[in-house]
């Protein structure tokens, strides 16, 4: 069991009132599973990101991820854990805008604390991985949106985390480049790595294999997601 | 993160508005600058100052004869003081204790004749002593000797200027020059000396330079008193021991005197050393306002920087955010955003000393205020910047570091 979440509760305290983001969440995942969390915005599965992600810890209830305790980690731990095992690919792809391609994908290892010849190394396969080694100088500014989506899947790849943790990777991307971004996931979930999506939009839910729901803070449900021919057709187009 | 990474960081980070970071720098350069500038200035003043005590002779004590006129004279006279004589300089040598050497010199303003040239100058009478006591020098020959002495020779040593005038280029020793009626035969020439525009106690300032320079029994057997009353000799140089015995025996000479003079004021004492010392204290006062003038701005300057730098952090939210995302720990982003206001104050501090010594450079060239610049002085000035880096980075450094990742990644 690689993500394990028992219980967990996550309040807010905004201005006077306390908001329950989180009510009580049970969930396990599995490595190289592929799963999608959905829900509306409010439902609380940003909040779920975040801790799933280590950038927040819970009120309540246990997170282990690979058997470790998260919510007793310090901030540094946190950190090291974000740095090791969990690899954000966001909606806005969040690139250094100074840096270019390479510079970029090297940042986690640079905390990771690599010594420059082998991180160097490590990110060119890295950006080879998402077919952008030829763009490696190029700055976020002078790629498309696609492009600097896949130099995030680059960065997130390139500590060889145990999860790539994606949160509306296609918002911000037209629907053709928004499928190759998911044909992409397809092949990175082949590959062995564990992917959790976390989306609003049921289309993008439909290229994993297990769908959670989330509504009001709690899980509505969670199935195994068996995906339509039109998904498979799309992937298979896209990989050409 | 290694060291050396954070500093590319940082580099990086400032490398991308360099404009803006020079601007922040320019509070740091300009503090530096003026701390620089201001010590200098301060430490040329001393340095001034010491040159012209040195030259009175900082373990000396000077008696001279206070200028009266004729009544005050005749008054004096007629209350039996004999005003300073050979005799006092030597009772103060065998009295005093710590007394090493003294020099009487009697002196009288002339002109000074070489062929057709002449020269308004003052020739002073003196014994071989004088030359070791106020530790001057020759230029060529030699001072006045215990032998031009004993036998009253009619010999001169000139000063620098009044050779210069007289001879130019060409050797003055073995000419002959005229001093009222007198022919004297030039020995030596005298080192050219600094002219002070200041007058130092009963020491009236004027150009050593044109000094004549003669045997004391020659001066006493050849030159005709101009006035009947005027005293034997017209100072007393007397060189102690020990410097931190210069009150006590200038108390004891005074004792002497007064006895001698039978209390008549009519001599005064300076102490060059105590003089030297009253003024450094006052410079003192002087010298702390220009430096805290100068720290203000150094201060200023490390306000510019923080400032900056608080906004630098808030424009640079999501670039922080995006880092701790990745696995930046807390200390990551405060050393980096504490190396970039280092790196800030060091590069100002760097140029500020450039332009410090450049300015101090130019105050002495283009006024006529002598400045020094002590290699100490360049170090506490960068130190201190370096310091403000640090000490204003610190704040806004924390700041970063404390941002939430959430939100911070999210920040528009």
């Amino acid at each position: 069991m690689l993500i394990e979440i028992k219980n967990l509760v996550k309040n807010y305290v905004m201005g006077d009132i306390q908001v329950q983001a989180l009510r009580d969440i049970n969930l396990t995942i599995d490595r190289n599973e592929y799963v999608a969390i959905m829900g509306p915005s409010g439902s609380g599965k940003s909040t779920l990101m975040n801790i799933l992600g280590c950038l927040d810890t819970p009120t309540e209830g246990q997170y282990l991820f690979d058997n470790v305790d998260v919510s007793t980690l310090s901030d540094d731990e946190l950190s090291a854990m974000r740095n090791r095992e969990i690899g954000f690919i966001f909606q806005n792809f969040n690139l250094l805008p100074k840096m270019n391609s390479l510079q970029n994908v090297e940042l986690p290892l640079m905390y990771a604390g690599i010594p420059k010849a082998m991180r160097r190394e490590r990110a060119i396969e890295a950006l080879e991985r998402v077919g952008l080694a030829d763009r490696m100088d190029h700055k976020p500014t002078e790629l498309s949106g696609g492009q600097r989506q896949r130099v995030a899947v680059a960065r997130a790849l390139v500590t060889k985390p145990g999860i790539l943790l994606a949160d509306e990777p296609t918002g911000a991307l037209d629907s053709k480049t928004g499928v190759e971004i998911m044909a992409l996931f397809d092949e990175l979930h082949r590959e062995g790595n564990t992917l959790i999506l976390i989306t609003h939009e049921r289309e993008i839910a439909e290229y994993s294999r297990r769908i959670i729901q989330i509504r009001d803070g709690l899980i509505f449900s969670d199935e195994e997601n068996i995906r339509s021919d039109d998904v498979e057709e799309k992937i298979y187009k896209t990989r050409g | 993160m290694h060291f050396e990474e954070i500093v590319r960081v940082a580099l990086h980070a400032l490398m991308d508005h360099k404009f803006r970071s020079f601007l922040t720098m320019l509070g740091i350069i300009f503090g530096v600058a003026s701390v620089i500038a201001m010590l200098s200035i301060g430490e040329g003043a001393k340095r001034e100052a010491i040159a012209k005590y040195q030259d009175l002779g900082v373990n000396n004590i000077i008696v001279r004869e206070k200028k009266l006129s004729n009544a005050e004279l005749e008054e004096v006279r007629a209350r039996f003081s004999p005003g300073l004589s050979i005799n006092d300089a030597r009772v103060i040598k065998e009295i005093v204790p710590e007394v090493a050497q003294v020099a009487p010199q009697a002196e009288k303003e002339s002109e000074v004749k070489m062929g057709d040239m002449s020269a308004k100058s003052t020739v002073i009478g003196i014994t071989p002593a004088f030359i070791e006591i106020l530790n001057y020098e020759t230029e060529e020959g030699s001072f006045i000797t215990a032998d031009h002495y004993n036998n009253s020779l009619k010999v001169c040593v000139l000063g620098a200027g009044l050779a210069n005038s007289f001879f130019s280029n060409q050797s003055a020793l073995g000419k002959m020059v005229k001093v009222d009626d007198q022919w004297l035969e030039v020995v030596g020439v005298m080192k050219s000396k600094a002219v002070f525009t200041e007058t130092v106690g009963e020491l009236a300032s004027r150009d050593l330079n044109n000094d004549v320079y003669l045997p004391l029994t020659t001066f006493n057997k050849r030159f005709a008193k101009e006035n009947l009353l005027e005293s034997e000799i017209k100072q007393i140089t007397v060189r102690v021991n020990r410097s931190d015995k210069l009150m006590e025996s200038a108390a004891l000479i005074r004792s002497i005197l007064d006895r001698h003079h039978f209390n008549n004021q009519d001599y005064s004492i300076v102490i060059p050393f105590e003089l030297l010392k009253q003024e450094e204290k006052e410079r003192q006062i002087y010298n702390i306002l220009l430096g805290a003038i100068a720290a203000i701005s150094l201060i200023v300057g490390g306000i510019g920087i923080m400032n900056i730098m608080l906004a630098s952090v808030m424009e640079r939210t999501r670039e922080i955010g995006i880092r701790r995302a990745v696995g930046a720990r807390k200390k990551d982003i405060m050393s980096q955003f504490v190396v970039e206001a280092v790196a800030i104050s060091i590069t100002g501090g760097l140029i500020g000393v450039v332009l410090g010594v450049v300015l101090s450079f130019s105050i002495s060239l283009f006024t006529d205020v002598t400045t020094y610049i002590r290699v100490y002085s360049i170090f506490i000035a960068f130190f201190f910047s370096v310091l403000v880096g640090i000490s204003f980075g610190y704040l806004p450094a924390k700041n970063a570091a404390n941002l939430e990742p959430i939100e911070s990644i999210r920040y528009e």
